[in-house]
This record gives structure tokens, C-alpha cells and sequence, in this order.
């Protein structure tokens, strides 16, 4: 177990692009040479490409918890149960939420409050419904900030609260993972549970924005 | 246009023929996954093949690959069968030739190991 | 005082940088180091406790310019050889039972919309207690249950758990009179971090805090 890791860093970036197996080698080559001539064609541009792939992984990444966000404002009774037993009630959806042991809370951002999260100590993210953190959620700046000057902070963000709107932060100090039930985007009465989902991004769960918004 | 619109998610989110997920986002284990991912999804917002007939080759490829091994084979690999459904569609869509991506591929596969040394990787 | 990494307030750190568009991993060896710390957690090598203690001794500077999972690498080259984790032919400890909750028999001892004060303490090893909130006075806005204790676990004296609250402190509270109303900050505390607000002050004039 000790020597599975003798690679140093800089050596890993050579070697971790063997696949798995002889076939896997093969189909990457001819990914990248397919790449490589439509890219040469102009058929296609290679920002394009990173770009979607960043949003796919991204924007439309925390399906769990867009999913559950969706059912919220879809069913009262579940956004109740919701937002009493998080765990349980996201029980009913069936996701692959992976970890079990984790408490999820879910906090409700009405008319008259928002709420953001911050995991000040480290970087407490729930990972489960809302996938791998985004780089700055981690950062010393925004770790140190968002407690001190939050309605600022959220500025930043291009999120203007009212004075008169309420704004708490949660510190997930403990194993508890918060996530924000973003305010449904007026105008979305209509939709489908599956067109809801697609309107909650990851940055609104975290409370850096309203759902309904694209970030760019 | 839905078809065009990104935000209408094509992709299908359970079942057979959807994309693995992690934690419900899309996995990839290796960057060329994500590269040819990438394409696929860039060409079609360009217009170059409707969302079903990309449908319709990937739903063959896992067909054929399920005929061959078995529906409950653990070999399968999802991202591999994408790569041939889109390639079989760009070549009969005139995007490619079959000769030319097989002359780039073994190009490719000449390089000596480690040429990629001193790149930092992303991905 | 407490290590570089409890960062909450703290001034001077520079803007918050957000990628336009940001791949998952930035590097191949972050995903490897993922993949590691989870093997030698699900192994029973390191609680997370342990873990994050490792990442909070870095050396302050180092901490700061590292990236995410530079600092869980640095976690595992500290912590690994300090529990005999890369001796050949050593086995890890027996596993914890799973997850964090856990019973706590003495009843909770603060109740739903109490006021508590943090005590001011200079903790010496790892610890959840936000050093910003050291000293000042909250509102219970939910009692949780127990906990896995960090404080004690981390340094392998046991999982010995306690009541955690979750303690609302309001922005004028914490960072002064100018602050604006309605913004408040939400902590999650446990029960040995905390005492009644009434209790600790004594003389009801005495508004005297370390």
C-alpha cells in the first residue's frame, strides 16, 4: 500500500494518461486524433469544447441537489419534510447520494431571508447532492470574508440584497453539510419538475446566487 | 430551438444510455472522455446533426457491444461506445474521413513515451 | 491562538478568485490524491478528524499558497508515518462504527433559543471552534444531537461525544456596533465550547470578555 504512490508529482502527468487497458489506449488516441482534424478543419474550436465540458461538469453538475430543489418547490409536503429531516425526505427521491452518514440540513431563502454557506475551518462542502466544491468555496479569501462581510461578498457575486432582507450565514463548523433551498424564479409556474431542475444552479445552493440565473 | 438550447439537457439523466454520474454530476476517468464528450455536444449546439441521430448511433454502438459480451458484463464502458456512435456519425455526416483519422491516429500512437513530460495536464 | 487555517474574519487575504470556467480537477495528481485519502480513511488509518489536523499543521505560509488538494497531500505526508500507516506489513487499528453521529447519555444542557457565550480559550491542538466567535454571545437556533468530539478524536483519545448546537451570533455581536442589522452568523458548536451567557458574567454590569 505504501508504494502505490512513488510517483512524484511532476512524473504523474506523463504516465496518468495510460488508460486501463490495450482498447482504452486505442479509443484515446483516436478521440484525440478525431479532435485534432476537426479542430485543423475549423469545424469545431477548441474553447467550445472546454467550455462545455466545464459546464456540463459544473453548472449542470449538482443534479442531486437541483433534483431535490425541483421536488421542493414541485410538493409542499415534501418541501416540509424536507426541511425537517433533509436525510430522509431526500431518501424519497431514490438519487445516488453515495454517503449515508453525513446530516444534510436544508435552509429555506424566503422573500425576506437568504442564507449562504461557508465552511470557515476547512472547505465542509455537501458533496453528496451538490458534487466536488468549487475552487474558490475553498479559498482562504472567501472563507475569511463571507463572515465578515457577506452582503459585499454576495455583491461580488452579482447577488444586490435588500437592506431589508435578512442575511444569514451558516459556519459548517461540525459534520453538518447545508445546503440553501434557493426561492423559486418567479415566472416558472409552469414548468416541469425536470425544466425546475434545470434552473438550479450549483452557486444558488450555496446561497452566492438566486436560482434562475446563469453565471457566465 | 429546444434541441439547440443547453439548458434543455439532452442528455438523458437515468436508464441505459445515460452518462455515468457521480454524485449527479457527469464522470469521466480519463480527459479524452471529456474531450470527445466536449465535441459531440460542441457540434451538435452548432447545428452540424440533430440530438436523435447522435441518439439513435450511441443506442446501436451500446447495442452491438451488449450483443457481443453480454448486457451484465462489467467491461463495459460507456464513453468508449459514445466515441464510436459519434465517430460512425461525423463520418457519415462527411465531418470526417475514415482513412484520414486512421493515418492521424497512428501518427499519434508514434510518438515516444513520455513526449508529454513537461506538459502540465489538465483535465 | 489558533492556527492559519481557522480563517473566518480574517483581513488581508486578497479577492475571491472565481475560474470563468473551472475543470473539477485542475491537475491529474489531485484526483489521485482524492482517490488516496479516501483509501487510507475507508482503510481505518486516519479518522477525518486526524486528517484535517494534519492539513491544519502545515507550516502557516505553505498553507496559504496551497492549493486544495496540495494541502490534503500535505495531510498524508505528515499524518501517515505518525500512525505507523508505512511501515511494511503494519495493520491499521479496528474501524470506528460508521458515521458521526452518536448517543450521548448526560441530556442536553442548553435548550432551543438559550443564550450561551463561546468560552475564550487558546486551544492547544485540533478543534472546531472558530476562533472568531471566541468569547461572544449567541442564540441556540437548533440542538442537534451528538457528535463524534473532535477535539478528543483527533489525537486519538477517543470519539467521546457530545451535544452540538447550532449558535446564531448577529454582525454587530461579532465584528462591532457599525455593523449592519439583519446579518448574522450561524455556528455549529459543541456543548465544551460553550457556558450560559447569565452564568459567565457574574455581576449583571460586568461585560467583561477575554
Amino acid at each position: 500500500m505504501s508504494h502505490e504512490h512513488d510517483h512524484d508529482d511532476d512524473h504523474e502527468h506523463g504516465h496518468a494518461h495510460e488508460p486501463r487497458d490495450a482498447e482504452a489506449a486505442r479509443l484515446a488516441l483516436r478521440a484525440e486524433a478525431l479532435e485534432a482534424l476537426l479542430v485543423e478543419r475549423g469545424v469545431v474550436q477548441r474553447e467550445s469544447i472546454d467550455a462545455i465540458v466545464a459546464r456540463y461538469e459544473n453548472e449542470i453538475g449538482p443534479l442531486n441537489g437541483a433534483r431535490v430543489v425541483a421536488r421542493a418547490w414541485s410538493d409542499a409536503g415534501f418541501k416540509q419534510r424536507l426541511l425537517s429531516d433533509a436525510r430522509a425526505a431526500i431518501a424519497e427521491l431514490s438519487l445516488p447520494t453515495g454517503d449515508q452518514a453525513t446530516p444534510i440540513v436544508v435552509i429555506e431563502n424566503t422573500p425576506g431571508v437568504h442564507n449562504v454557506v461557508v465552511c470557515t475551518l476547512c472547505s465542509c462542502y455537501p458533496s453528496s447532492l451538490l458534487g466536488l466544491p468549487p475552487r474558490w468555496y475553498k479559498s482562504p479569501p472567501y472563507r475569511a470574508r463571507v463572515v465578515r462581510e457577506p452582503r459585499a461578498v454576495l455583491r461580488e457575486f452579482g447577488l444586490d440584497l435588500p437592506e431589508t432582507t435578512e442575511l444569514r450565514v451558516w459556519d459548517s463548523s461540525a459534520e453538518l453539510r447545508y445546503m440553501v433551498l434557493p426561492e423559486r424564479p418567479p415566472g416558472s409556474e409552469s414548468a416541469s419538475e425536470q425544466e425546475l431542475a434545470a434552473l438550479v444552479s450549483r452557486d444558488s445552493l450555496i446561497g452566492v446566487a438566486q436560482a434562475g440565473q446563469r453565471r457566465e | 430551438m429546444s434541441e439547440g438550447n443547453p439548458a434543455a439537457q439532452p442528455l438523458a439523466a437515468l436508464g441505459a444510455h445515460a452518462p455515468p454520474r457521480k454524485n449527479g454530476e457527469l464522470h469521466f476517468d480519463e480527459p479524452w472522455e471529456s474531450r470527445v464528450f466536449g465535441l459531440t455536444m460542441s457540434l451538435h449546439e452548432a447545428g452540424a446533426f440533430a440530438w436523435s441521430e447522435f441518439q439513435r448511433e450511441l443506442i446501436v454502438s451500446i447495442g452491438a457491444w451488449e450483443r457481443a459480451h453480454g448486457a451484465t458484463d462489467v467491461g463495459f464502458r460507456y464513453w468508449q461506445r459514445w466515441l464510436e456512435a459519434f465517430e460512425r456519425l461525423a463520418t457519415r455526416k462527411g465531418l470526417i474521413a475514415p482513412a484520414a483519422l486512421d493515418a492521424r491516429a497512428d501518427e499519434l500512437a508514434a510518438r515516444p513515451p513520455g513526449w508529454d513530460h513537461q506538459r502540465r495536464d489538465v483535465g | 491562538m489558533s492556527a492559519v487555517h481557522d480563517l473566518g474574519g480574517r483581513v488581508g487575504l486578497g479577492r475571491i478568485e472565481r475560474e470563468a470556467r473551472e475543470p473539477v480537477f485542475h491537475a491529474r495528481w489531485e484526483k489521485r490524491v482524492m482517490g488516496m485519502v479516501y483509501s487510507v480513511r475507508r482503510a481505518g488509518w486516519l479518522n477525518i478528524d486526524a486528517f484535517r489536523h494534519g492539513i491544519e499543521r502545515m507550516d502557516p505560509a505553505r498553507y496559504l499558497a496551497a492549493s486544495y488538494y496540495e494541502r490534503w497531500l500535505a495531510s498524508l505526508e505528515r499524518t501517515l508515518p505518525e500512525v505507523g500507516a508505512l511501515v511494511p506489513g503494519a495493520a491499521p487499528p479496528p474501524p470506528a462504527p460508521y458515521g458521526f453521529a452518536r448517543e450521548v447519555s448526560a441530556p442536553a444542557r442548553f435548550a432551543l433559543d438559550s443564550r450561551v457565550r463561546v468560552r475564550a480559550r487558546s486551544p492547544v491542538g485540533h478543534t472546531r471552534l472558530p476562533g472568531y466567535v471566541s468569547g461572544k454571545c449567541g442564540t441556540v437556533v437548533s440542538v442537534r444531537g451528538g457528535y463524534v468530539f473532535p477535539d478528543t478524536n483527533a489525537h486519538g483519545r477517543g470519539e467521546q461525544p457530545q451535544h452540538l448546537y447550532s449558535v446564531r451570533f448577529t454582525a454587530r455581536e461579532l465584528w462591532g456596533e457599525g455593523e449592519e442589522p439583519r446579518t448574522s452568523v450561524c455556528v455549529d458548536l459543541f456543548e465544551p465550547y460553550l457556558e450560559a451567557e447569565a452564568a459567565a458574567s457574574g455581576a449583571a454590569e460586568t461585560r467583561d470578555v477575554a
